[in-house]
């Protein structure tokens, strides 16, 4: 490729000064693959919305612009539902109580109160597995205050000795409240 | 006058009847007690009031073979407690809320106090003011007892605040003098934050009242 004769630098540079052959279809392929290439990646509307969105503004407000803005937000907060007249919340739903009362030489006791209609054959009490006067019962209640007491062989009223006495018995006969709470 | 005692027998048949139809239960009251107990019922549910609380009222007397015109009278003094306790909480006021209501105020609670607690607490209030009666019932003074339930309700759960009840209860029962039994279990609520101690597991095993 190269004379023996001549210089290395003279060759190199002679080699450097010839001129090159290029496809003369070169400039077309490059330049379809330019139009190929900005017709395939442009970017979808949300891509520009979200970038619309998310480039850094700068915004002038005035001082009374900013008040009027504030005063519109406190406005929609206060009447957001929950303020103002704000409605009773609602109560939660039931727990399960256990009621438990000594009632010695007893053959049947009934739990009775606002749970039951005050009905003596609706929550009869079960004598402890192991005998003796311990009779229980469980009832699942709401959140509230309910008046109670145990009917004893149908005639006798027990008030619960572990729980609050009504304050309001007007019918002579002892009873007690329990109050379940929903927190 | 034999047709004016007939047709008076008729109406209060009639009425009788008709406080039947409104509500079977009420078919366990005395002839007495019935049409009585249903006007009372018509009036409170006219008012907007509850007249649950009412019905079991009534029911209560009859399981407890009251005279009928004891049941009706209890009733009438309930429906009123009931709209004292509506007055001053408000119309939003849930039925329980109502109950309880009615029953701190029977208890001697003040209105203001019924209004403070409806204002400090964002739940529910039926126990706050069920534990007031309570307190109230157990012999401590109202005003102290409304001062520890004011002092909790806001931030205390339902659970505190029947805590509080019971340590009251129990320190009364041991002997101690009521107004000392609610200040050493406020002692106890603010001071260690001892009722919140094993609340997991309290909740899930069967309460007691």
């Amino acid at each position: 490729m190269f004379e023996d004769r001549q210089d290395p630098v003279d060759r190199i540079v002679s080699h450097l000064r010839r001129p090159v052959q290029i496809d003369p279809a070169l400039d077309g392929r490059v330049m379809q693959e330019i139009a190929d290439g900005e017709t395939g990646r442009r970017p979808g509307a949300a891509v520009v919305a979200w970038r619309w969105l998310i480039r850094p503004r700068q915004l002038a407000v005035s001082p009374l612009g900013a008040l009027a803005t504030a005063a519109g937000l406190a406005a929609l907060v206060w009447a957001l539902p929950g303020r103002g007249a704000r409605p009773a919340p609602a109560e939660a739903t039931s727990r399960q109580f256990q009621f438990v009362v000594v009632a010695p030489r007893a053959t049947r006791v009934a739990l009775v109160g606002d749970f039951n209609d005050w009905d003596a054959t609706r929550t009869p009490m079960r004598p402890s597995p192991r005998g003796g006067s311990v009779w229980t019962a469980v009832l699942p209640l709401s959140p509230g205050r309910y008046r109670y007491a145990f009917l004893v062989d149908g005639s006798r009223w027990l008030a619960d000795p572990a729980a609050p006495h009504a304050r309001d018995d007007e019918f002579g006969a002892p009873s007690s409240v329990v109050t379940v709470g929903g927190s | 006058m034999p047709r004016s005692l007939a047709a008076a027998g008729a109406l209060a048949a009639l009425l009788a009847a008709t406080a039947v139809a409104q509500d079977p239960r009420l078919g366990r009251l005395d002839a007495t007690a019935r049409p009585l107990v249903a006007g009372v019922i018509d009036s409170a549910r006219a008012a907007g009031l509850p007249t649950e609380p009412l019905v079991q009222r009534a029911l209560e007397g009859a399981t407890k073979g009251a005279p009928g015109t004891l049941i009706a009278s209890a009733v009438q003094r309930l429906a009123a407690d009931l709209g004292r306790a509506r007055a001053v909480l408000g119309a939003g006021a849930t039925p329980p809320e109502l109950e309880a209501g009615a029953a701190a105020l029977r208890a001697g609670a003040g209105p203001a106090v019924l209004a403070q607690l409806r204002r400090s607490r964002r739940q529910t209030i039926t126990v706050p003011l069920a534990v007031l009666a309570d307190l109230v019932a157990s012999g401590v003074p109202v005003d102290s007892a409304a001062a520890a339930v004011l002092a909790l309700a806001a931030s205390a759960r339902d659970a505190d605040l029947i805590d509080l009840r019971r340590a009251v209860e129990r320190d009364i029962a041991l002997g101690a003098a009521p107004t000392a039994a609610t200040a050493a279990a406020m002692a106890g609520v603010f001071g260690a934050d001892a009722l919140h101690v094993n609340a997991g597991a309290r909740d899930a095993r069967p309460g007691r009242p």
